[in-house]
C-alpha cells in the first residue's frame, strides 16, 4: 500500500506546482547552507590534516615536555630532560633527533671600523639526522653556494642565518665565539650560510617556530650544544622516526613509558593525536556553522507546514471523499506525510546538490586566488555520510513539518470534510 | 432480514449554539436489489439520513442496521471498513481527486481495501468501459465533461462491488439530456449487477426510476409510494 500512497502523494506535490516548488525552495535554502557549510568545515579538516601528515607521515612521531602545552613557551618552562640514548633503544625507533635551543653570547669578526662584532643570538643545537630525516620539520634550508649543513660526525661548526653571518662579519670557513654556561665556549667554524629567504616565516617549516626568523639563528650540531649547556630544560622537541612494521601509537607509548621511567616529564605525540585534538575543534566550529545553517532550515520546515496547513485546508473534501470510499484515519495521515516528507525531500536533494556546489566553489576560489602559504590547498569534500544524513533528515523534516496539519486532516469527521465547501 | 434497517433513528448535532434535530424517530427498511429515491424539501433530513445509510455517520439514537451491524456499536475503523465493502457513493459534485487520472479515481477505493495492482487495474478499466469511458481512462477530471465525470463517480462507487450504491443528487449538476443517460446508466448498472440503489434527490425523473419512493419531512417519513 506503500507505494500507492507515495504515487497519491507525488501526484499531489505535482498537480500544484507553484505552492510546492516555493515549499522545496524555503528546504532547499536551508540545506543548501547546512551541506555547504559542513562541507566547508569538512574541507578545512581536510587541509589541517593533510598539512599535518605532510609533517608526521605514518612513520614519526615527537617527544615533548608533557606541560609544554600549558606553559608560556618561554619563562616559565619547567625542568625538562630526556635521554636520547633511552629513547633510541626503544624497541621500533629506527632514529631520533632533537632540536635544543639557547641564547648564546657570540662573537665574530671585526667591521670597516675595526670593531669586533659581538652580541647574544639564538643558537639551536641540531641532530643532522633532522635535516635528511625530518626534512619535514625544518622545512627547506636552502644554503648559500659553496656551504653545506650540519652531517653526522661534525663537531665545531656552524650554519649561520644569512643575518647572522653579514651582523658577526664573518663568512664560509671563518670561525667564530659560542659562549656557553659557565667557562663552556667553543670556536665554530661556518660551514654553511642560509640563503637569505623571500618566503615568509610560515614557509619556512619547524625551523622558522623555533626563532623570530630563521635568518637571526646560529644552527650548531647537537652533540656540541651538550658541550655548551648540560641538557635541561632546552629541548623544543625530539623527533623519532620508527623501524617499519612498527605501529607508531605503540611505539610512541613504549618511548613515552621508558622515558617517564627515568623521570623524564615528557609526551609523545603521534599524528593521531594532533588530527584528534584538530577532529575535536573543528566538531565545535562544525556544530556551530550547523547550527546557524539550521536556522535557516528550520524557517524551510515552517514553510513546509504552512504549505501542508493549506493543503490539508484545500483537500478536506478529498479527504472527506477518501475516508467514504474506505480511508482509515491511518491512511490519510500517511497520504499527507508522505507528501510533507517528498517536498523535504526534493528540497534535500536540490538544496544538497547546491549545498555541495557551493563548497566547491569556496574551495575552488580559496585555491585559486587567495595567496595560501606553502602549497596549502582545500580539498573539496563531498561526504557520502553527510550526503546520506541530509536526504533523511530533510524527509525528515518535511515529514515532521506536516505531521500537525496531517493529524489535523486524518481526524477530521468524514461527514464535516463531506460538507465542506 | 432487510439490507438496510432504521428503526426510532434520531440524529443531533450542534449547531453554533443551538442543537439540530435532523432526524426525530425515523423509521426505513430497505431491502437487497431495491431502487429507493428519498425526497424531501431542503433542511427535512435527507443528508442526514444519507450519512447514516451510508455509514458515514452513526445514529444520537435509535437502532440502524447495515446487513445486521449496528452503526453504533462499530468503531471508527469498522464503520470505515463496512462502508468501503458494502457501499458505493456517488454524489451530486462528482467529489474526484482532482490530481488523480479517471483510472487512478476508480482504482482509489480498492487501494484503501488492499486489492493487489494487478487485479485493480484490471477491475478499473472493466468498470470504466461499463460507463463507456475506454478512452478516457488516462484524463484527469479537469479534462472530462460533466455527465464523463459522474460516470467515473459511477465507476468508483462500484469498484469494491458494494451491496448498495448511494448516490446524493446524482443529476443536480448535469444538463436534463446528460441527468437522462446518467439515470439510464445507473438503473440498468443496479438491474443487471442486483446493486440496491438509493438515490437522495429533488428530481421527479430520477424518482422515476425508483421501486419505491420515500418523502422526508422535518426528520420523519411522512409518505412512501410504490412506483408500478
Amino acid at each position: 500500500m506503500l507505494r500507492e500512497f507515495l504515487r497519491l502523494a507525488a501526484q499531489n506535490v505535482l498537480h500544484r506546482k507553484l505552492r510546492s516548488f516555493l515549499a522545496v525552495l524555503g528546504v532547499c535554502i536551508g540545506i543548501a547552507a547546512v551541506v555547504g557549510l559542513i562541507s566547508i568545515g569538512l574541507s578545512l579538516q581536510a587541509m589541517m590534516k593533510g598539512e599535518v601528515s605532510k609533517v608526521f607521515g605514518v612513520d614519526t612521531f615527537v617527544v615533548m615536555d608533557q606541560d609544554m602545552m600549558n606553559q608560556q613557551r618561554h619563562g616559565a618552562m619547567k625542568e625538562f630532560a630526556l635521554n636520547m640514548d633511552t629513547l633510541q633503544g626503544v624497541e621500533g625507533v629506527k632514529i631520533v633527533a632533537a632540536v635544543r635551543q639557547r641564547t648564546a653570547f657570540v662573537q665574530g669578526g671585526v667591521n670597516a671600523e675595526g670593531k669586533a662584532q659581538q652580541g647574544f643570538m639564538p643558537v639551536m643545537g641540531l641532530s643532522p639526522e633532522l635535516l635528511t630525516e625530518f626534512s619535514a620539520f625544518t622545512g627547506d634550508l636552502a644554503l648559500e653556494p659553496g656551504g653545506r649543513n650540519i652531517q653526522v660526525g661534525d663537531t665545531e661548526v656552524a650554519v649561520l642565518g644569512a643575518n647572522v653571518a653579514e651582523r658577526l662579519v664573518v663568512g664560509l670557513g671563518d670561525s667564530f665565539l659560542v659562549a656557553g654556561e659557565g667557562k663552556n665556549e667553543i670556536r665554530a667554524t661556518v660551514i654553511g650560510i642560509l640563503a637569505a629567504s623571500e618566503e615568509s616565516d610560515a614557509d619556512q617549516g619547524f625551523a622558522s617556530g623555533m626563532s623570530s626568523s630563521s635568518g637571526d639563528t646560529v644552527y650548531i650540531p647537537y652533540a656540541t650544544m651538550g658541550r655548551l649547556w648540560p641538557e635541561g630544560n632546552d629541548f623544543l622537541v625530539t623527533a623519532v622516526k620508527i623501524l617499519p612494521g612498527y605501529e607508531v601509537d605503540d611505539v610512541a607509548d613504549r618511548a613515552e613509558e621508558a622515558l617517564k621511567a627515568e623521570g623524564s616529564r615528557v609526551t609523545a605525540i603521534t599524528s593521531g593525536d594532533i588530527t584528534d585534538v584538530i577532529d575535536e575543534m573543528l566538531a565545535y566550529i562544525n556544530i556551530f556553522l550547523g547550527g546557524l545553517a539550521a536556522i535557516s532550515l528550520i524557517v524551510g520546515g515552517v514553510g513546509v507546514m504552512n504549505t501542508m496547513f493549506t493543503s490539508v485546508l484545500e483537500r478536506t473534501k478529498d479527504i472527506g471523499v477518501m475516508k467514504a470510499v474506505g480511508a482509515k484515519n491511518r491512511h490519510i495521515l500517511a497520504v499527507f506525510l508522505i507528501e510533507s516528507g517528498l517536498i523535504g525531500l526534493f528540497g534535500g536533494l536540490i538544496g544538497t546538490v547546491f549545498g555541495l556546489g557551493l563548497s566547491a566553489v569556496v574551495c575552488w576560489a580559496l585555491n585559486t586566488f587567495a595567496n595560501m602559504p606553502g602549497g596549502v590547498s582545500f580539498p573539496f569534500v563531498a561526504s557520502p555520510g553527510l550526503i546520506v544524513v541530509t536526504l533523511l533528515g530533510a524527509f525528515a523534516i518535511g515529514a515532521m513539518s506536516g505531521l500537525w496539519p496531517a493529524r489535523r486532516g486524518s481526524r477530521m469527521p468524514v461527514v464535516d470534510a463531506l460538507r465542506y465547501e | 432480514m432487510a439490507l438496510l434497517d432504521l428503526q426510532g433513528v434520531t440524529k443531533d448535532y450542534p449547531l453554533g449554539s443551538t442543537i439540530v434535530n435532523a432526524l426525530r424517530g425515523l423509521d426505513l427498511s430497505i431491502e437487497r436489489g431495491e431502487i429507493v429515491a428519498i425526497m424531501g424539501p431542503s433542511g427535512s433530513g435527507k443528508s442526514t439520513l444519507m450519512h447514516i445509510l451510508g455509514a458515514l455517520d452513526a445514529p444520537t439514537d435509535g437502532e440502524a442496521r447495515l446487513e445486521g451491524h449496528d452503526l453504533r456499536e462499530l468503531s471508527e475503523n469498522e464503520l470505515v471498513t463496512l462502508r468501503g465493502r458494502k457501499v458505493g457513493f456517488v454524489f451530486q459534485t462528482f467529489n474526484l481527486i482532482q490530481s488523480l487520472t479517471a483510472q487512478q479515481n476508480v482504482e482509489l477505493p480498492m487501494i484503501f481495501l488492499g486489492v493487489k495492482r494487478r487485479d485493480r487495474l484490471e477491475r478499473a478499466r472493466y468498470l470504466l468501459e461499463k460507463v463507456g469511458l475506454e478512452d478516457r481512462v488516462a484524463h484527469r477530471p479537469n479534462e472530462l465533461s460533466g455527465g464523463e465525470r459522474q460516470r467515473v463517480a459511477i465507476a468508483r462507487a462500484l469498484a469494491n462491488d458494494p451491496e448498495i450504491i448511494l448516490a446524493d443528487e446524482p443529476t443536480g449538476n448535469l444538463d436534463s439530456e446528460t441527468g437522462a443517460t446518467i439515470l439510464d446508466l445507473l438503473k440498468r448498472l443496479s438491474v443487471d449487477q442486483g446493486k440496491t440503489m438509493i438515490l437522495i434527490t429533488h428530481d421527479p425523473d430520477a424518482a422515476a426510476i425508483a421501486h419505491r419512493v420515500v418523502r422526508l419531512r422535518d426528520g420523519r417519513v411522512v409518505q412512501e409510494v410504490r412506483n408500478a
